[in-house]
């Protein structure tokens, strides 16, 4: 599960349809999660990317130092909205 | 050689083709009615159509995280922060092309997990889970694409897609989050803390039992606490969310200290309003959300038009974040909105829009008028709406969302009735309604037609118009029955014959209360209808009738999960009435144990998942101070009884009274014996299929071939026969007079509510073989009032006869499904008969009747060809369902339906 290379999802032009698949703002097609990224890729804010995002075990949960209540987060979440976002 | 039933019954000279009225045609006969949506939405409805069922930890993650650093906080403000954040933090999509926007989360149909509600399944299933995810290696383009298409369940985990219940896909980078915040509520969710005091009950034991017998199908509590009613959208349409954070704040100042002459809960009102703020704020950032990515999205936007569109997106969700709605665009985005905000805030199924024609009407009524708007633009609008509707979906376990719900979400809306003065009520929105479920069929919102005597020719038969395409909808319910049901359950509450005429459908056909507001909008003044009541389909869930009735013959154990479910009664059963007395003293028995397990697991989710949001919608929780858990809603009687299989139950007891009572040609013991030994047949299960004709011979046993010929020719209901309908009139009497003997927890009477929604599928696959000549594990009869596939030989109107032998009005409901072949109802004297055969139900006191007007073997061909239909619609029992997405169980018995040739 930790893996680390890019895919569709992590790119902040991916408009998401479902689990598989969304649709690239760029382009206007359908392009499925899990195949290789384009030159134009563009790193949508999660917290994998973020400095406060600390410790992550083999399974990508880690803790979260952002806020005060020293909770655990998840590499894939998406922090788009999140006040405490840093982009590493 | 294997012989089927259907081939015995054929050699015995009994008509096995199951149609009546005629011969249907060799070839496939396609549904009259067929139109398409606007270009737009066709392409939104083709996305969803290839779009997989999606669930996401966004917001579980968000709910949890604040609430469980809110520990020791009020319980009402700890709920509505954790909601306020969640809803803050929900990534908003925007699809291209969309006029309507919004959604559970940022994929197109999506939902998420509430482990707060129950989390005990994802525990259970915490190693299978972390398998997949583990286990899953890249995958190929090929292999997803081919996961991308056909039917949005994902029934089996893929590439970096994990299925949960056999329906969701989760990513598997979601799934160790799943399980982290799953383990958080382990003891502190409504699931687990309710069980704790249900094991007080001194007969929980039972419930247990009852509950692995299938005798019942499921909890409500925790399951889906809310639902089968209908919302109200008026408070926002006219205060906007920005006018109702004020009206919460005038409340505080005059409540904050205060008892209001209440010693128990006066004080609660402070935090109900202080909470209904912070939900408030969380909703407004939400849908302010949605204009930063409007116009984020529109920056970058090279297409002229679509750059258009999401400003106006912008400017639209920007206003009606905080005032009342200017247009009917608006008026429909924030109803749409409300609808969603509800679904998230708890574990839902058929929050019904209720009469949203009527509601909207103001909007349409002067965007007309002022030529801000045409007819096609809200046709457009409207299928627009029936498509975000669609994408809804209830994240569920497998037995709740495939075993009782086939994947549905019953936004029920209805149609017609009567004003609050009694005059008809439909109006020409309620028209364009009718027309957008013709041109953008798809199974959401379902319609409902609440049909009065009253209303005009001219809407009636474009509601059979919108029956004709195939899909089901409308369904047909009796305006007049459903005042007086309402006038009778919640007069107590101070029900009005004025105030009953505003009730709405909720969910599949659950007779919801209502109540009318005075809307203003530009200084004119209209009196629209809202939901006003608790939820319905909630408390006692679902009885296998037929299950109850073996157990009276086996003495209370269960031959299938070898266990003895009910205390024996040791009675020899020697004659009819003992029998039938027995029958009733064991059901009673399984509605208390029901019931007061039910009413525990309520009130845990009262006292700690208490609605906020859906509250403040329903009159008169602002007015009061208090959430629905604690009665600030205007009718709180909405508990029930719900049964399942009462035809095979009555059919049963039937060719017992017959056979072995009255004409004493077999014993009881006789009669059991051929039970146990399924007639010597195979099981279902060993054949495949779960329709009665199919099922086949165990070579060799010829020893029950009579007894199973005399079940199956004994009486059946369905054909007008007095013999039969005097077993079920008892019954119904006796049934919708003792469900009222019992008490919710908001210590009001429960009432009947009988119908079948898809639980005859599994509640019969856990039910031996049954007097009436059903073979064991086969789907029972569906909805309440249908008659068993095959088995009404006399035609639609000695149906209805059978149907009305008992006062309807006495229940929540009734159901009765009709396949009817498309040449029965082929151009404007087809149409004219449809409505004249629903008229004559309704006239005979008939609740609900709903229509399946498709050639059997066309779904035949889809069933054994998935992928060519994937659009294929199908009532089932109270909703309208894409044929890919129902389990077989169901496929089978709507193949096995009695198709009416002529009406």
């Amino acid at each position: 599960m930790a893996k680390t290379a890019f895919k569709h999802s992590d790119c902040r032009n991916f408009i998401p349809i479902d689990v598989a698949k969304g649709i690239c703002g760029l382009t206007n097609q359908n392009i499925l999660i899990d195949t290789q990224v384009c030159p134009k890729f563009k790193e949508v804010a999660k917290c994998k990317n973020c400095s406060n995002f600390k410790d992550p075990d083999e399974k990508m949960i880690g803790r979260c130092v952002g806020f005060n209540d020293d909770y655990w987060a998840y590499g894939d979440l998406k922090g788009v909205l999140c006040e405490k976002y840093q982009a590493k | 050689m294997v012989k089927k039933l259907a081939d015995i019954l054929e050699e015995k000279g009994i008509n096995v083709s199951f149609q009546y009225g005629g011969k249907a045609p060799d070839e496939i006969v396609d549904r009259e009615i067929k139109k398409e949506p606007h270009p737009r939405v066709k392409k939104l409805k083709d996305q969803y159509l290839n779009t997989l069922s999606s669930a996401s930890m966004e917001f579980p993650y968000w709910y949890s995280r604040k609430f469980m650093e809110l520990d020791g906080e009020v319980p009402e403000i700890r709920r509505a922060a954790a909601l306020k954040h969640a809803f803050s933090h929900i990534t908003p999509t925007i699809w291209p092309g969309e006029l309507l926007v919004g959604g559970k989360t940022y994929h197109y149909r999506g939902s998420f997990p509430m482990p707060w509600e129950s989390e005990g399944y994802f525990m259970a299933k915490e190693d299978e889970l972390y398998q997949n995810a583990l286990e899953s290696g890249s995958a190929s383009a090929g292999e997803l694409s081919k996961f991308g298409s056909g039917g949005g369940n994902v029934t089996e985990s893929f590439g970096e897609v994990t299925s949960i219940a056999g329906k969701f896909g989760m990513r598997n980078e979601d799934i160790p989050a799943l399980i982290k915040c799953a383990r958080e509520w382990v003891g502190k969710s409504v699931d687990d803390r309710s069980l704790k005091y249900q094991k007080m009950v001194p007969e929980y034991d039972i419930k247990e039992k009852l509950m692995r017998s299938v005798v019942c199908m499921f909890d409500s509590g925790f399951t889906l606490p809310l639902g089968r009613e209908v919302i109200n959208y008026y408070y926002p349409l006219q205060y906007g969310f920005g006018g109702l954070i004020d009206i919460a704040r005038e409340k505080i100042a005059e409540v904050a200290g205060e008892a209001g002459g209440d010693g128990i809960i006066g004080m609660d009102r402070l935090y109900f309003y202080q909470a209904v703020i912070l939900v408030l704020e969380g909703i407004q950032t939400w849908i302010r959300n949605y204009a930063d990515e409007a116009r984020r999205l529109a920056e970058g936007c090279q297409d002229a038009q679509q750059k258009k569109e999401y400003l106006e997106i912008a400017e639209i969700m920007d206003w009606i974040s905080t005032n009342q709605p200017r247009t009917f665009r608006e008026a429909l985005q924030l109803t749409y909105l409300i609808h969603i905000a509800t679904l998230n805030e708890d574990a839902i199924s058929g929050m019904s829009p209720g009469r949203l024609g009527q509601v909207l009407y103001p909007w349409f009524e002067q965007d007309i008028e002022a030529g801000r708007i045409t007819e096609d633009e809200v046709l457009e609008l409207l299928e627009c709406h029936r498509t975000k509707m669609t994408c809804i979906d209830c994240f569920a376990s497998t037995g709740v969302v495939g075993g009782v719900l086939s994947g549905n979400t019953f936004n029920n809306l209805s149609l017609g009735g009567l004003t609050k003065d009694g005059e008809p009520a439909c109006n020409r929105l309620e028209m364009l309604i009718l027309e957008s479920g013709i041109t953008n069929q798809c199974s959401q919102p379902t319609l409902s037609v609440l049909y009065d005597e009253k209303l005009p020719e001219e809407f009636l038969l474009k509601a059979i118009e919108c029956n004709k395409t195939g899909t089901g909808y409308p369904a047909w319910m009796n305006n007049q029955g459903g005042i007086q049901f309402i006038l009778q359950q919640y007069g107590a509450e101070g029900m009005t014959l004025e105030e009953a005429r505003a009730f709405a459908i909720g969910g599949c056909l659950e007779t919801s209360p209502g109540s009318w507001h005075e809307l203003t909008l530009n200084g004119k003044k209209y009196t629209v209808p809202g939901g006003a009541g608790q939820p319905t389909s909630v408390g006692v869930h679902f009885i296998g009738n037929p299950k109850v009735l073996e157990l009276v013959l086996f003495n209370g154990y269960d031959h299938r999960t070898g266990e003895q479910v009910l205390p024996p009664h040791n009675k020899k059963l020697e004659t009819y009435e003992e029998l039938v007395d027995t029958f009733k003293e064991y059901y009673e028995l399984v509605v208390d144990v029901l019931c007061k397990c039910n009413n525990i697991q309520h009130d845990i989710w009262r006292k700690q998942n208490m609605s906020i949001f859906h509250s403040l919608c329903k009159p008169d929780c602002l007015a009061k101070g208090h959430h629905i858990g604690d009665m600030g809603i205007r009718y709180n009687a909405t508990y029930n009884v719900e049964s399942c299989g009462t035809i095979n139950q009555i059919n049963s007891l039937v060719a017992l009274k017959k056979l072995v009572y009255d004409e004493k040609k077999y014993s009881l013991e006789d009669i059991k014996d051929a039970i146990l030994n399924n007639f010597g047949f195979k099981t279902a299960e060993e054949v495949g299929s779960y329709s009665l004709a199919s099922q086949e011979k165990v070579e060799g046993v010829d020893k029950y071939d009579q007894i199973h010929s005399d079940c199956l020719m004994a009486p059946k209901y369905g054909n007008d026969d007095p013999y039969a309908d005097a077993v079920l009139k008892d019954y119904e009497d006796w049934f919708c007079a003792m469900c009222r003997d019992f008490e919710s927890l908001y210590a009001k009477p429960l009432y009947a509510c009988q119908i079948s929604v898809s639980t005859h599928g599994p509640q019969g696959a856990a039910t031996l073989a049954s007097a009436d000549g059903r073979l064991a594990g086969t789907t029972y009869a569906d909805g309440s009032m249908s008659a068993y596939p095959g088995t009404d030989r006399e035609g639609p109107y000695a149906l209805f006869s059978s149907a009305t032998c008992w006062d309807q009005t006495q229940s929540q409901n009734s159901q009765m499904n009709l396949k009817v072949h498309p040449n029965a109802t082929k151009g404007m004297e087809g149409s004219k008969k449809l409505l004249e055969l629903t008229r004559a139900y309704m006239r005979r006191g008939g609740f609900h009747i709903q229509y399946n007007i498709v050639d059997s073997k066309v779904l035949k061909e889809a069933q054994k060809a998935p992928e060519e239909y994937r659009e294929l619609l199908v009532r089932v029992a109270g909703f309208t369902q894409y044929w890919v997405e129902i389990g077989k169980q169901i496929q089978d018995e709507v193949i096995a339906r009695t198709e009416y040739e002529a009406v």
